[in-house]
């Protein structure tokens, strides 16, 4: 029995391990915490294999985001660390050029909280719905779009060439 | 959002995901964590026999059956405070084997406990006030509750549930709560517990009370046009324990979602019944029922710039507060934790810093500690 466990589970890590990573690279911003993210999530599948072998990957997707929500829930009770060296701003740039917004928003993106990096993940990387993005989260739809509305307004202060792609609309909550 | 500020930040986020570089041995580290997780859970459901033994290693350790907040919360200060004239009084620094006895706060007070909160979990701690030391858990969040012989834990893989973990015997009781947001909150007598629920479909708050000593359990469904709370909402205690209160959005206010969204003031409820019982127009969010002042003039909030001291009856700023979490210990006194120093602080009301307690370095600054009067 363990051996058939071993060999399934180490099939879904060879198939979807790849996938499972650039998850976990998003969420975390750092290979070394992407794979310890990772590497715990998928220890808890394996844990309960038998019970979640049909639904491994969306079981490890939400263990992956619980916990990088986890993170944020704790870092929420402690003091603003600030951040020694600011992004480069990218008002003065070429809009034409979109491969350094990206670059810069790329940068952006690390220096947001872990909560408002999951739900453009999940929206934006997994293409999920507002919807969808809260059954995932396992919040209401309002807070996802407030996260969002909040992340998009620090991406916008880091970098303020994403304002001038578009007039500024809030997303309702 | 315009659809070229989607494109930009759907790439963006394309960008930073494909700079994952491949992790080898991906699948037989994997392996060797699971099977260690599951050797950990069959030894530990084993259960009594190795909980005796642990009872008697001492300190106690509870390890989690199957797969770790409370009254006070602390969070760094602001800088407000300043040393006084004479400098802060220094109390010596706690042994290295702390958990065997209470940890005694300056202000007559004392550590009740410390949770870790997400994962993979950090040891939490609770006072076993009878034995006079602390159990620990492994749980993802473990909630001391300021008095009693009964610690709150939650397990990220038993969603909708809460479980209360008798000190004395380490066995865990699970209720059945739903699905709540944020963190349990102890009453100031550690016999009840206040969750703040929401509903997935419709966004509405229940105020849940969970009573320790019957396991009964209620939620009370908050009238949310009337009683309206946006941004980050919770239940929170009254110093007496009589009440429960939830901070209120004020409705007329401009809501930015990058700014704490405006207060109008706190509405308390009754937690035996959930009936509103009273208004009070304090323009911030309380932390827990040490929050307010002994003679319940005053109370520590946070407010849209940072913790502030505010009168309980006109709402009114007095001036800023070393934390949001700053605990009243007396009429004059406020006991907070300073993160970088690791130490807990006791100030008076002018910032002035009387006595500072170093903590044990177990107590990281990712714990949120647990407090109440000895």
């Amino acid at each position: 029995m363990a051996e058939v466990v071993d060999g399934e589970f180490t099939a879904f890590v060879h198939e979807r391990g790849e996938t499972l990573l650039r998850i976990a690279y998003a969420l975390a911003g750092s290979q070394h915490g992407a794979e310890d993210l990772l590497q715990n999530a998928l220890a808890k599948a394996y844990a309960r294999w038998p019970r979640i072998r049909g639904d491994a990957e969306p079981y490890v997707k939400r263990i992956l985001y619980h916990d990088q929500v986890s993170r944020w829930r704790r870092r929420s009770h402690r003091a603003e660390v600030s951040v020694a060296v600011l992004p480069e701003r990218a008002a003065e740039r070429d809009l034409g050029q979109d491969s350094d917004l990206r670059l810069l928003l790329r940068d952006a993106l690390r220096q947001l909280p872990p909560r408002q990096r999951a739900v453009l993940i999940l929206r934006y990387l997994e293409d999920l719905s507002v919807e969808e993005t809260a059954a995932a989260l396992g919040c209401r739809p309002g807070t996802v779009a407030s996260q969002t509305s909040r992340a998009l307004a620090k991406l916008r202060e880091l970098v303020p060439a994403l304002d001038e792609l578009t007039t500024f609309q809030e997303v309702p909550r | 959002m315009s659809a070229k500020t989607e494109e930009a930040l759907r790439a963006a986020v394309r960008d930073l995901a494909d700079e994952a570089r491949s992790a080898p041995e991906l699948a037989g580290r994997a392996l060797r964590r699971g099977r260690s997780l599951r050797r950990r859970r069959r030894v530990i459901a084993a259960g009594a026999a190795l909980a005796a033994a642990a009872v008697l290693a001492g300190p106690f350790v509870w390890l989690r059956p199957d797969p770790p907040a409370g009254p006070a919360r602390w969070a760094a200060p602001p800088g407000t405070a300043t040393p006084s004239p004479t400098g802060p009084a220094a109390a010596p620094p706690p042994a290295p084997d702390w958990t065997r006895s209470p940890l005694a706060l300056p202000g007559g007070w004392v550590l009740t406990g410390a949770s870790s909160t997400g994962t993979p979990a950090e040891l939490g701690y609770a006072l076993d006030r009878s034995r006079g030391r602390y159990v620990t858990s492994r749980y993802e969040e473990t909630w001391a509750a300021p008095r009693g012989g009964v610690a709150a834990v939650v397990d990220y893989e038993r969603r909708g549930e809460l479980g209360l973990l008798d000190l004395g015997t380490g066995k865990v009781r699970w209720v059945t709560v739903g699905s709540f947001i944020m963190t349990p909150h102890w009453s100031p007598d550690g016999r009840r517990l206040a969750l703040t629920l929401m509903s997935k479909d419709s966004g509405a708050f229940s105020l849940g009370v969970l009573t320790v000593g019957t396991a009964e359990y209620r939620a009370f469904p908050v009238d949310g046009e009337r009683y309206l709370c946006t941004d980050q909402c919770f239940f929170t205690w009254s110093r007496d324990g009589k009440e429960v209160a939830l901070q209120q959005t004020d409705p007329g206010a401009a809501l930015s979602e990058s700014q704490p969204h405006p207060r109008r003031g706190v509405q308390f409820f009754a937690p035996d019944d959930g009936r509103p019982t009273r208004f009070l127009p304090v323009k911030g969010d309380p932390d827990g029922p040490w929050s307010w002042s002994p003679d319940g003039r005053s109370v520590v909030v946070k407010g849209p710039d940072g913790p502030r001291l505010t009168e309980v009856a006109t709402g009114r700023t007095i001036g800023p507060a070393p934390a949001t979490d700053a605990a009243w210990v007396a009429d004059d006194r406020l006991l907070y934790r300073d993160r970088r120093a690791n130490e807990m602080v006791l100030v008076d009301l002018d910032g002035r810093e009387l006595t500072r307690q170093a903590l044990p370095p177990a107590l990281g600054a990712d714990t949120t500690l647990a407090v109440a009067p000895r």
